[in-house]
């Protein structure tokens, strides 16, 4: 049997489970994060030069675009947050039973909702 | 020559002999020293990303004299580069082992460490100038 590598496994070798799922997706997630890291610079070096390069960025920020991308930022970063955090539990030796793992595993989607929505609350309403 | 060190885990990592043997493996050749920047980033990560977070979304649409009025308080000047330090330094981390993983030759592997590690100490540099030009110049 010709052994597939691991990228190769998920679809076709292994029944779709929660776990999985959330563990690929955290990795995902920290490379969108990594990929946004260079947004942030960009930021903040047009928050610093002002004039053009600032409002350049500011267009794209406020349009339906740049939005997208802050909206997806904030569920990719709340989402790694809530699983990074399931993760320091299970190095600390706690929850690998399947039950809790599963449990987390649902927390973790809960959560990242619930501090998506309330962020972006207290971005429209502050 | 036989070693009769205990192998168990309790011990093992006290045991200076046995840490000094295991201490360049893993994929990072640095035994430790990666899992442990990576978890100790991540906790500082859990503060500063939340306020991080909160204050970004608000001000990524705001106008160039808010956000820089923001940046030019000593509390938000601080925080924003302890979190793009921890940041990069979590993103580093986590993308060597992604590479670690699916980088099958070893020139793919050596080109995509240089190329991640170099584009980390631009963007630190560039983030940290940026902040301290606009908290310097206020």
């Amino acid at each position: 049997m010709e052994r597939p590598l691991s990228p190769f496994m998920f679809p076709t070798w292994y029944r779709f489970q929660i776990t999985s799922a959330l563990s690929i997706l955290h990795r995902l997630t920290g490379i969108a994060l990594a990929v946004g890291s260079i947004l942030l610079t960009w930021w903040l070096v047009a928050v610093a030069a002002g004039g053009d390069v600032f409002a350049a960025t500011h267009a794209l920020l406020v349009s339906p675009i740049g939005l997208l991308l802050l909206f997806g930022w904030s569920i990719a970063f709340f989402y790694h947050l809530c699983s990074g955090i399931r993760h320091l539990v299970w190095d600390a030796g706690y929850g690998f039973e399947l039950r809790s793992a599963y449990r987390s595993g649902y927390a973790v989607l809960a959560a990242t909702v619930v501090l998506t929505v309330l962020t972006w609350l207290y971005v429209f309403l502050a | 020559m036989a070693n009769n060190h205990s192998p168990s885990n309790s011990t093992a990592l006290r045991d200076g002999s046995i840490f000094r043997r295991v201490s360049h493996l893993g994929s990072a050749r640095n035994g430790l020293q990666e899992w442990r920047l990576q978890r100790l980033t991540a906790i500082a990560l859990i503060p500063l990303g939340l306020y991080f977070a909160a204050s970004i979304l608000r001000l990524a649409t705001s106008d160039q004299t808010t956000a820089a009025a923001w940046l030019a308080s000593p509390v938000p000047a601080l925080l924003v580069i302890l979190f793009v330090f921890a940041g990069l330094a979590h993103a580093l981390v986590g993308l060597r082992s992604v590479f670690a993983d699916y980088a099958h030759k070893r020139a793919t592997l050596v080109v995509a460490d240089l190329i991640v590690r170099a584009a980390t100490i631009v963007l630190a540099g560039a983030s940290v100038l940026a902040v301290l030009k606009i908290f310097l110049g206020r």
